[in-house]
Order: structure tokens, then C-alpha cells, then sequence
């Protein structure tokens, strides 16, 4: 009799070669228009290049994204995907209800995103507006200000996976850095003998990264998880002029996760990504996670938290982010359906600017 | 049950509606890029300016002008009244009509269209000139016609006869009312046979010259038959009957109208010099062409422009014959003969104010915007009065020959904002 392991999500994991390798599980095909962006609005984003995605599923998110390096469907690591028997498909949604408290004002903000084929890399969707004044042909002109962005950099992975043996996986991806923002610019003053300014463009981004991991099983219970990327640069483009080039960082993780019984799984991740490449105002980032999930039988119940630092803010060091999250799931149509839903808090903190967030998470599976 | 699925998808579709405005503390949360409002004079931009006159001649105007400014300008309105018939037929089914051999009374309405409010009981004059006045009559020629005011036909003080109980004068029969709908003041003044008498070698026509006064300098614009409100009669003649033996003489109401209606005045506009004139009667014209610099065309927003004008020549008249100046632009450059493009929202306008010597202010900002959207349209810049030719009052600029003067334009606008830069 030949014991079977099974994968946290249920998933078998193969022994013979054929259930070994999975090419080019995770190539998401570019086609039809640029998907939103998930949930990561924040007013730290709007100074430098953006705010950075998570490279978490619904699940791995309800868990602080301990579970990430080590969910299959998260596109943080690839080597996981070594576990995945079938093909199959996730979605992603969530929407955010943002408080920042900003120069003794609050504003109350609300995102919608969803994600499906592709993943966010950097989201530059915001929208400022500022009240001021102009000294114009000898008068103060008060105005009003608003300066937005729509849209954001996505990561296209072309990744493969290996899965050598029961106690090693490996795998590796291409990723392909692509995507638009609508920026608009408007100034509207209080003298309307001065007409309104609106100016608009497209910006358009591309880059390209390289990324590996490890997933290692030294003892039955114990998965350990090393991944490493690196991102060469993110160019900026109106038109067919290249207006920015900007240096992306690299990012070095571990996770570790243990299964001291079949329903209780507890896993951690750490990772370093040196935004401080990117260029004043930019700080190099340790992110940090801890995440528990039980299988109470009618649904399993998640809970993690996380910590770390935001790569772009005022003031000399970086923003600060913590928070926690918890969620659930259920398995439908013999376990060919997920449905993940969680439900996240964050508070980021940094010079002149505090955050705080909650966002409700839902994420759709299928394997067919 | 119903009830709370209505709340479920309520609240579901608040959640899907973005908020993301949130206000900004620049810079520290503020993208790198700002608005760059840039204010600037364009001394040399405007070259190859030039006056023409005769676009409109004051028979043509829409309205005409009497004006009583001693010192400054005498303007008086002529009309020419329209022929009566010789005969009507007084009976269904004659077939022959009886003659006109008299009239008792005549009665002309003049239509206000503006006047001065400040300057108290203004009175209305009317005088008898000869039928063949026409649009070449200068007011020389008529000024032995208007000498005397005792030789007036009427004077009707318009300030007294609307105080009266329905504005009507019940022992001269005149009257004066504002009209509801245009607010325009209709004057209408009764003359007896004597006054307005029926000459049949004139068919009835009548030549009538309108004089205003008032206790101060003042000036009135009368609507013209070109503005469709000119002078109006009602004749109240006499027909025989001539009937058998029946001489009876029927009395009978003929409408008439105005065949020509102009104005004179005094002094006479002096001739077009070096100086950019606008206005006057016959109306004035200048034109000026503009070369915006391409960094300004081609990249940036115009938010403001403003052309600046320094009177060489203040305008004369009454206060109240202050006049709006539009600026055109023009559909193609042929100089005089520019075809204006005639469109509100690509016309730009100010007041001139009589007598002001302040540098005049034209906002130009919707054709300079116009300009920039489509650049293959001339910058050609037109300047006329907004009621051409019915007033004499004109304005005179410095052209661009004159260096220190010279038209300028003041131009606000946006650089480029800088997208692209993170």
C-alpha cells in the first residue's frame, strides 16, 4: 500500500515523474483588456513608483500570507506549483475601505479590484486633490488641484515547476512587467475668467524579472520554502518616448511551514526586497508573516498576521505596515470548486500619514 | 426575505463604487509632477495690423442714434415715411376706388431702445424735412432744417408723458408705454393735419427728422426698419366718397411704415489714420494678425489671454453711448474682405467706456484656445463694435508701428505637465 500525501489544499502530491512535472502551469494569457488591480491603494504609493502588489490567492492572504510561498495558486513562488496534479484557475476580489489620516484631515476611501489573469505588481491608482494658491497677474488665485492615476504595472509569469522528489520541488519563471496608467492633471480656479486646466495621457511600463524557489520537506511535517527574484528595471513610456527608467529590486524569502497534525497547519515567511534601488525616497523593505489554518471540518479556519515596511514614503525610514486577517473557505462540487473569502486589517504608519484598511477578500478555484 | 436581498445587493453595488479622491499634502504625498502655470506678456506677437471702414453705413445699422452732447456730438435720427395709397375702395365690391384728399391726424410711434436714465425729462423733437433725404444726407445739410426748435412739428417730454396715468396724454393724444416683452420704450406721438399734413404730390410721404434733449448730455438709440422696430403711422385720412350725389367725406385709418431711417451727426468721423479705429458710422474694422510661439501652440494650455489695447484716441459721446467691441476671428485671411467666424463661443467681447483712456482689455481666451485646438485656422484677430454703425462713437488704438503703445497680448497658460515620471 503506497501512503499518499496530501497536499494543505487537498491537492495529491504525485510520486511518479509524470505527476512530477507541470510546465507552464502558471502562463496567464495576455489577451482582451488589463484587469484591475487588487485591493493595495495607498497614499504612500502616490510619491514613489506605486504600492506594491501581494503575491497571495484569498487564502494565503486570510492567513497574513504565511501560506503563500507554499500555496500553489499564489503566484509568490513557483516551485509549489509542482504540486498542482490538474489544471486550474483562481480569481481574486476585494474591496478595501481605506482611512487616511493626513495633515490633521481624514479622507474615507473605497476600492473595488479584481484579478484574475494577471497579478499586480505595482498599483498607481490614486487620486489627490489639493487646495492652493497663485499669485497671477498680481492677485492671489485660489485653485483647487486634482491629480490622478488609473491603473498600474501587472506581473505576466511564465513559470515551470519541478517537482524532483517527495522532499524537493523546484521551479522557476520569467516575468514579463506590463501595463498602463490613465494620468490626468486638473487645476480648476475660483476665477473662472481663468478656464479650467485638463491635461491627460497613457503612460505605459514595461520591465522583465527572473524569479526561483525551493520547496524542502526535511521531515514529513516541515515544508520549507526559499524563493528569490529579481527585476531589472521599469521603464516609462508616452508614446514612444521613454520618460522614466527605474531600477526594481530584488527579493530574497524564506517560509517554513508545519503540520504538527493533518487539521493545523502554522507557517511563517520572511522576505527582503531592496526598493532602495528605485531612487530617493525609496527604502529597502523586510515583510514579515505568521499564519495559522485548521480544518474544522465543515470549513477550515485561517488567521494570520503580518508586519514590515512600505518601500516609498516621507521621512528618513520607511513606512510601517501591520496588520491581521482571518477567513474561511468551502469546497463545492466534490471539492472541484473553492470559494475563500477573508477579511484583512491593516495599519500603515509613516511620516506625516497613517492608514488604516480593511479589505473583504473572495476568491474563486476551479479545477476542472 | 425580499428585504434582505435588496439590502445584499445594495450593499454590494456600494462596494463596487470607487471613492479614491483623498486630499493631498504636496509634496510629501503628492506626485513628483505639478501644474506649471506660466503668466506672460506677448509684446511682439501681434504685427500686420490694420483699419478698414465701411462695413455697415448708418441706414443699415440696426438701430440710430440722436444724441444731444454739446461740445462732443450732435446725432439726430431722419426717416422717411412710406407712400400712401391714392384711392380705396370703401365698399366691398367697388370697383372703383374713392381718393385720398386729406388728413386729419397722424400718429408716429418711435421705439426706444436705449437711453439714458441719469439725464431727466427727455424730450423727443420732431421736425419736418424734405422727402428726399437719403443715406447720402450729411447733417449739413439738414442743419438749416433742425435751427430753430420753435420750428419743431412736436416736443414731447417722454419722463412727463410716463408719469401720466397709463403713460397717455388724453388732450395731445400721445403716449408712452414700455413694451413687456423687449422693455423697450415705445413713444408714440400725435400730429394734427397741419403738422402731418397729406400732400398728394408726395403720395402721403413724409420726411421727419427726430431731435432729443433732456436737462443733461444725453443720447438715445431708436430701433430701425432694419432691426424690424422702426418708426410705425397710423394716418387718419379723409377718402370722397363720390357716390352719385353723395360727396361725403369718409374718414378711414392707413397704416404706413418707414421706407429709409438713418441718422446724422456732427462732428463727422474723422478719416482712418495709422490708428486701429473700431466703431463708428460707417462702422470700423481692425484687424490684427497673431503668431503665438509654437512651445505655447503646440504644448501647452491656454487658460487665459488677454489683449491689451492702449486708446490713442479716447471714445466720445454720451456715457450711455459706451459700446461693446467683439473680437472674431476670421474663416481665411483676405485682409478687408475677411469672412468672420461668427460663432458665440468663439467670440470674445468688452465694453468701451466713453471718454476712458484706461488701457482696454479684450479677453481672447476662447479664440486663442480655439487657435490651439485647430491649427490650420488663421491667427487672425478681428475687432468691430457689436452693434455696428448705430452709434458715430468709435475707439481708436495705437497699431503696432507705435512701439511703446502697441497692441500686446497677455497670455496664461499650462506647460505640459509631466507624465510619465514616477
Amino acid at each position: 500500500m503506497t501512503a499518499r500525501r496530501v497536499d494543505p489544499k487537498g491537492l495529491p502530491c504525485g510520486r511518479g515523474w509524470t505527476g512530477r512535472v507541470l510546465l507552464g502551469a502558471a502562463v496567464l494569457l495576455s489577451a482582451g483588456t488589463p484587469v484591475r488591480l487588487s485591493a493595495q491603494d495607498s497614499q504612500f504609493g502616490v510619491r514613489g513608483l506605486g504600492t506594491p502588489g501581494r503575491f497571495e490567492t484569498a487564502r494565503a492572504r486570510s492567513t497574513g500570507g504565511a501560506f503563500g510561498p507554499f500555496d500553489a495558486l499564489s503566484p509568490l513562488t513557483e516551485a509549489s506549483l509542482g504540486d498542482l496534479q490538474q489544471l486550474a484557475a483562481t480569481a481574486m476580489g476585494g474591496t478595501s475601505y481605506r482611512q487616511a489620516d493626513v495633515a490633521g484631515g481624514t479622507a474615507s476611501l473605497r476600492a473595488t479590484r479584481s484579478e484574475s489573469r494577471r497579478v499586480t505588481y505595482l498599483d498607481r491608482t490614486w487620486d489627490v486633490t489639493r487646495r492652493d494658491s497663485l499669485l497671477l497677474r498680481g492677485t492671489m488665485r485660489p485653485y483647487v488641484d486634482e491629480l490622478s492615476s488609473d491603473g498600474g504595472v501587472t506581473d505576466l509569469r511564465f513559470a515551470a515547476a519541478l517537482r524532483v522528489s517527495a522532499r524537493f520541488a523546484l521551479g522557476a519563471a520569467v516575468h514579463v512587467l506590463s501595463g498602463s496608467t490613465r494620468e490626468t492633471a486638473g487645476r480648476t480656479f475660483d476665477d473662472t475668467t481663468y478656464h479650467a486646466i485638463r491635461q491627460n495621457d497613457e503612460t505605459r511600463y514595461d520591465g522583465l524579472g527572473i524569479s526561483g524557489s525551493l520547496l524542502v520537506d526535511p521531515l514529513p511535517a516541515l515544508r520549507l520554502s526559499l524563493f528569490a527574484r529579481s527585476d531589472n528595471r521599469l521603464r516609462a513610456r508616452l508614446g514612444d518616448v521613454v520618460t522614466a527608467e527605474t531600477n526594481l529590486p530584488n527579493t530574497f524569502g524564506a517560509g517554513l511551514r508545519w503540520a504538527p497534525s493533518p487539521s493545523v497547519r502554522l507557517a511563517g515567511t520572511v522576505a527582503r526586497r531592496t526598493w532602495a534601488d528605485a531612487g530617493a525616497g525609496a527604502f529597502n523593505t523586510v515583510s514579515w508573516s505568521a499564519g495559522l489554518e485548521v480544518d474544522a471540518g465543515f470549513a477550515p479556519f485561517r488567521v494570520g498576521a503580518r508586519g514590515g515596511q512600505l518601500p516609498f514614503g516621507a521621512g528618513p525610514t520607511a513606512p510601517t505596515e501591520v496588520g491581521f486577517a482571518a477567513g474561511t473557505g468551502r469546497a463545492f462540487a466534490r471539492g472541484r470548486a473553492l470559494v475563500d473569502v477573508g477579511l484583512e486589517h491593516l495599519r500603515r504608519t509613516g511620516a506625516g500619514l497613517s492608514e488604516r484598511v480593511w479589505t473583504f477578500l473572495l476568491g474563486f478555484s476551479v479545477r476542472p | 426575505m425580499r428585504v434582505r436581498r435588496v439590502a445584499w445587493l445594495a450593499t454590494v453595488l456600494a462596494g463596487c463604487v470607487d471613492q479614491a479622491t483623498a486630499p493631498g499634502v504636496c509634496p510629501t504625498f503628492c506626485p513628483s509632477g505639478q501644474i506649471d502655470v506660466v503668466d506672460t506678456v506677448l509684446a511682439a506677437s501681434i504685427a500686420r495690423d490694420s483699419t478698414f471702414r465701411g462695413y455697415v453705413l448708418p441706414h443699415q445699422a440696426g438701430a440710430m442714434t440722436a444724441s444731444d452732447v454739446p461740445g462732443v456730438v450732435d446725432s439726430r435720427a431722419i426717416l422717411r415715411t412710406s407712400a400712401l395709397v391714392s384711392g380705396l375702395a370703401l365698399n366691398t365690391g367697388d370697383t372703383t376706388t374713392s381718393p385720398l384728399v386729406g388728413a386729419d391726424s397722424m400718429k408716429l410711434t418711435l421705439t426706444i431702445t436705449r437711453h439714458d436714465t441719469t439725464a431727466h425729462n427727455l424730450t423727443v423733437r420732431l421736425y419736418r424735412l424734405p422727402i428726399t433725404i437719403d443715406s447720402t444726407t450729411t447733417f449739413a445739410d439738414l442743419r438749416g432744417a433742425f435751427a430753430d426748435p420753435t420750428d419743431s412739428l412736436r416736443a414731447v417730454n417722454v419722463d412727463a408723458l410716463l408719469a401720466k396715468p397709463g403713460g397717455v396724454d388724453s388732450a395731445t393724444g400721445d403716449q408712452a408705454a414700455i413694451d413687456t416683452t423687449s422693455k423697450f420704450l415705445k413713444v408714440t406721438v400725435k400730429l394734427d393735419s397741419l403738422q402731418a399734413p397729406y400732400v398728394s404730390g408726395d403720395s402721403g410721404k413724409l420726411g421727419i427728422g427726430v431731435r432729443i434733449g433732456a436737462d443733461a448730455p444725453t443720447s438715445v438709440g431708436f430701433c430701425t426698419r432694419e432691426n424690424a422696430c422702426g418708426a410705425s403711422l397710423a394716418w387718419f385720412v379723409k377718402v370722397d366718397s363720390i357716390k352719385g350725389t353723395d360727396t361725403t367725406l369718409i374718414h378711414k385709418q392707413l397704416a404706413a411704415v418707414t421706407l429709409f431711417d438713418s441718422y446724422v451727426f456732427d462732428p463727422p468721423i474723422p478719416p482712418v489714420d495709422s490708428t486701429l479705429a473700431v466703431g463708428g458710422a460707417p462702422s470700423a474694422r481692425s484687424i490684427m494678425r497673431i503668431t503665438l510661439p509654437r512651445a505655447i501652440r503646440d504644448s501647452s494650455q491656454i487658460i487665459r489671454g488677454t489683449l491689451l489695447l492702449v486708446p490713442a484716441v479716447p471714445a466720445r459721446g454720451a456715457p450711455v453711448d459706451s459700446f461693446v467691441v467683439e473680437a472674431h476671428t476670421v474663416a481665411s485671411d483676405f485682409g478687408a474682405k475677411s469672412p468672420l467666424v461668427l460663432d458665440a463661443t468663439r467670440t470674445d467681447t468688452t465694453m468701451i467706456r466713453v471718454g476712458k483712456t484706461d488701457t482696454v482689455r479684450v479677453e481672447v481666451t476662447n479664440l486663442l484656445q480655439f487657435w490651439v485646438a485647430d491649427s490650420t485656422r488663421p491667427e487672425v484677430l478681428m475687432l468691430r463694435s457689436q452693434e455696428e454703425a448705430a452709434r458715430p462713437t468709435e475707439i481708436r488704438f495705437y497699431p503696432s508701428a507705435a512701439a511703446p503703445y502697441r497692441p500686446a497680448l497677455r497670455i496664461t497658460y499650462a506647460r505640459r505637465f509631466p507624465f510619465g515620471v514616477p
